[in-house]
């Protein structure tokens, strides 16, 4: 990619203000043995995106004897230009999520969290890459995605992760997602999307250890237009890292089924 | 006789065990059900799909009843999906009812009103299998 | 009837096993080549890509009636074949009538590529076929366990349910991997320097790193262990240990240690062999052997948890059979 195309990219989004930093860069990684880029590794992202996908101050929890362990940190947002463009209605509806989010938000109840949200959990994932399919496993809840690089055909029916087909795009993994289900949220503040769900993701190798990540939102049921967010992913770098196993259904058997124990413990 | 017995007992010993399904314990046998009605909705979810569907009491009112079936994926990797069984399509379902008396059944055999089965045809040996011809 | 071919003299696995694929209907399978060449992928790791099945009409154990038996004949296991082509009523898979028919939704094991197998058990050695004695201290485990099960009914809490029903992990998934009743699918991919096996059913990806590296400290314990993996030739040897006590594969505790090879034979066939050792609960090791099938892909999601309706049905009426009895009770008393 030559300085003439990457830098006006970079005008462009300084302009939008909010952005995690350059889309295209001059680095290229190195290729795996089927001359494509090297994703391999396991990765994860370092911001506040879960808690809220855009600017927010510190607040307290929603469970007052965590205390400052429950608080939400602040963080500033990942969304390109600061605006979700929710339509009206949806405006309305993620602030009720937002006020019900301690019963509405699917992570607690050990959900999986759907495309993007499953990128910025925080917790790691892993890329595991061939040259006709690469699979991307999440150590939250054993969620997994397989990423096709040729064309898998139609869905048949929707899924909380989507149904995803890859292709190389110079250095960039994009990824085209589709068939949701209306079930997940994209953050822990309410941010929600409807089953017209459309994503998608670009990776982009940054450095040896950094890869830039996007992810432009499009549902016509929920926004006014399509938007983006994107942010920095970084490589584990520690020896032996490795995905351990967050099965977290048994944490949220209490919650959701506590009421119909023989000896309820409410 | 010999041979079918060493069948049989091939046959008992091969059964692993069932992946999560508790024995019996929703549906009752002593509740046999046939319904017939439109449906409504297909779930399409695991660990059991879900047929929703309204049915016509004889006093006329309509009751929305859910049905369960097995995990569609096998039926996607048949070539079936979401447009498979479309909302208004009447079908005839032959079950048995919760044990709680409940709008909710299982469906041992479901057909559209011509007899044919719904998904994958009678128990001939075979019948639609994986065999990868439709690579 | 379907040409059968035997394997005999290949030292990658010690049992003869019949490569041809018998399709769910009677109509002639394909004959494995011999001359099978390993393909590699980019990275150079012997290809086990694609989608796989282990689906087998072979008991694990060898029953008794055939107590010195090991191999069937040609002939009879094409009997066998024969008779498992019918598909099987609810009721014989999951011991009742009021039950979906597995057959209508593709979940049969009639409708399903599986590999032939001459032998009369998966279990190879040992040589009689069947899981060896359980030590003392395995004995005691299993009552320890059986008491712990006598102190709650069945429908009490979730605990009560199995780790299955409970959408938390399947035993089919293992390691080591046996079929399941219906669902067996799974997918291997590989990339440099791993290869991990996502099982359809419930999403457990196990990523086995081939670098060598030490098993997890004793502190962290899974359901599917820790799995280590390196190639010797063309078979992946994988080492799995730091299983969790939950995972009772067999009567087993938290000592489990398997170790899998899995040997790519054909383009539609990878033959599977696991030795399964604890000293803590069996009196010795003992072995299996299965093929693997290659079948139509994808691997579709199965969102287990969040569709468990079946979970909040049974215990919701096991409350109100209760309140009925209480009630029923008090009724009585006056």
């Amino acid at each position: 990619m030559s300085w003439r195309t990457v830098l006006p990219t970079i005008v462009a989004i300084t302009l939008g203000a909010t952005a995690a930093g350059a889309q295209s860069t001059s680095y290229k990684a190195p290729r795996t043995g089927d001359g494509h880029p090297d994703l391999n590794g396991i990765w994860q992202a370092l911001n506040t995106a879960n808690w809220d996908i855009q600017d927010h101050s510190a607040a307290a929890g929603t469970v007052v004897s965590l205390g400052a362990v429950g608080a939400i940190p602040p963080g500033q947002g990942v969304v390109e230009g600061g605006e979700i463009p929710y339509q009206p209605w949806a405006l309305a509806k993620k602030k009720q999520n937002f006020a019900n989010r301690l019963t509405a938000d699917p992570e607690i109840k050990c959900y999986l969290p759907g495309v993007p949200r499953a990128t910025y959990l925080p917790l790691p994932f892993q890329i595991i890459q061939g040259a006709k399919s690469i699979m991307i496993a999440y150590e939250y809840a054993n969620a997994v995605r397989n990423i096709p690089l040729d064309n898998p055909g139609e869905s048949p029916a929707p899924a909380w992760m989507g149904w995803s087909v890859g292709h190389w795009d110079g250095d960039t993994l994009v990824v085209d997602v589709t068939s949701f289900n209306e079930d997940t949220w994209f953050d822990r503040a309410g941010d929600f999307h409807s089953d017209a769900l459309h994503v998608v993701e670009r990776y982009t190798p940054r450095s040896p250890d950094t890869l830039i990540y996007e992810a432009t939102i499009e549902d016509p049921k929920v926004f006014t237009r399509p938007w983006k967010m994107s942010m920095p992913l970084y490589r584990h770098v520690e020896k032996n890292a490795q995905l351990l196993e967050f099965k977290c259904v048994e944490y949220a058997e209490e919650l959701i089924y506590g009421h119909l124990r023989k000896k309820p413990s409410k | 006789m010999r041979t079918i017995s060493f069948i049989a007992a091939m046959l008992l010993t091969a059964l692993p065990a069932l992946p999560h399904h508790a024995f019996g314990s929703e549906f009752d046998v002593n509740k046999p059900l046939k319904l017939r009605g439109t449906v409504t909705k297909w779930e399409l979810v695991n660990p059991h799909s879900w047929i929703r569907m309204d049915v016509k009491g004889p006093d006329g009112t309509v009751v929305n009843w859910m049905i369960e079936g097995g995990s569609p994926n096998s039926l996607f990797r048949l070539g079936f999906n979401k447009g498979s069984l479309p909302p208004g399509t009447e079908i005839i379902v032959e079950g048995y009812q919760s044990k709680d008396g409940s709008n909710r059944g299982v469906g041992a055999k479901l057909t559209f009103t011509d007899g044919r089965q719904l998904f994958l045809g009678g128990s001939a040996p075979g019948a639609n299998p994986d065999d990868g011809s439709k690579k | 009837m379907d040409i059968f071919e035997k394997n005999r003299a290949s030292k990658l696995f010690t049992s003869v096993i019949v490569l041809a694929l018998l399709c769910a209907i009677a109509a002639p399978g394909q004959v494995a080549t011999k001359t099978w060449t390993v393909q590699h992928t980019p990275d150079g790791q012997p290809d086990l890509e694609g989608y796989w099945s282990n689906v087998t009409i072979t008991p694990l154990e060898r029953p008794a009636e055939l107590a010195g038996k090991e191999f069937f004949t040609e002939q009879e296991l094409a009997a066998r074949e024969k008779q498992a082509e019918t598909p099987r009523s609810a009721e014989e898979i999951a011991g009742t009538i009021a039950h979906y028919d597995f057959h209508q939704y593709g979940l049969d094991r009639t409708q399903t590529k599986h590999g032939l197998n001459l032998r009369t058990s998966l279990i190879v050695d040992p040589p009689d076929g069947k899981i060896p004695p359980l030590t003392a201290e395995a004995k005691k485990r299993a009552a320890e366990r059986a008491e712990e099960r006598k102190k709650v009914g069945p429908y009490d809490g979730p605990e009560s349910r199995g780790l299955g029903e409970r959408c938390i992990v399947m035993a089919h998934e293992g390691p080591p991997m046996l079929p399941p009743a219906y669902n067996a699918n799974l997918q291997i991919q590989q990339g440099p320097g791993y290869v991990a096996i996502l099982h359809e059913e419930i999403h457990d990806t196990r990523i086995i790193p081939l670098d060598g590296r030490p098993h997890l400290g004793p502190n962290i314990r899974q359901y599917l262990g820790d799995s280590r993996g390196h190639w010797e030739g063309n078979t992946l040897v994988v080492d799995t240990t730091n299983f969790n006590d939950k995972t009772n594969f067999h009567g087993s505790g938290e000592n489990l240690h398997v170790i899998e090879r899995f040997t790519r034979v054909d383009a539609d066939t990878i033959i599977y062999e696991f030795t399964v050792e604890d000293p803590t609960t069996w009196t010795r090791p003992w072995k299996a052997e299965l093929p693997m099938t290659k079948i139509k892909g994808p691997i579709y999601e199965f969102a287990c948890h969040e569709g468990n309706f079946d979970m909040v049905n049974n215990l919701t009426q096991a409350r109100e059979q209760e309140k009925a009895a209480e009630e029923a009770a008090k009724k009585n008393q006056k």
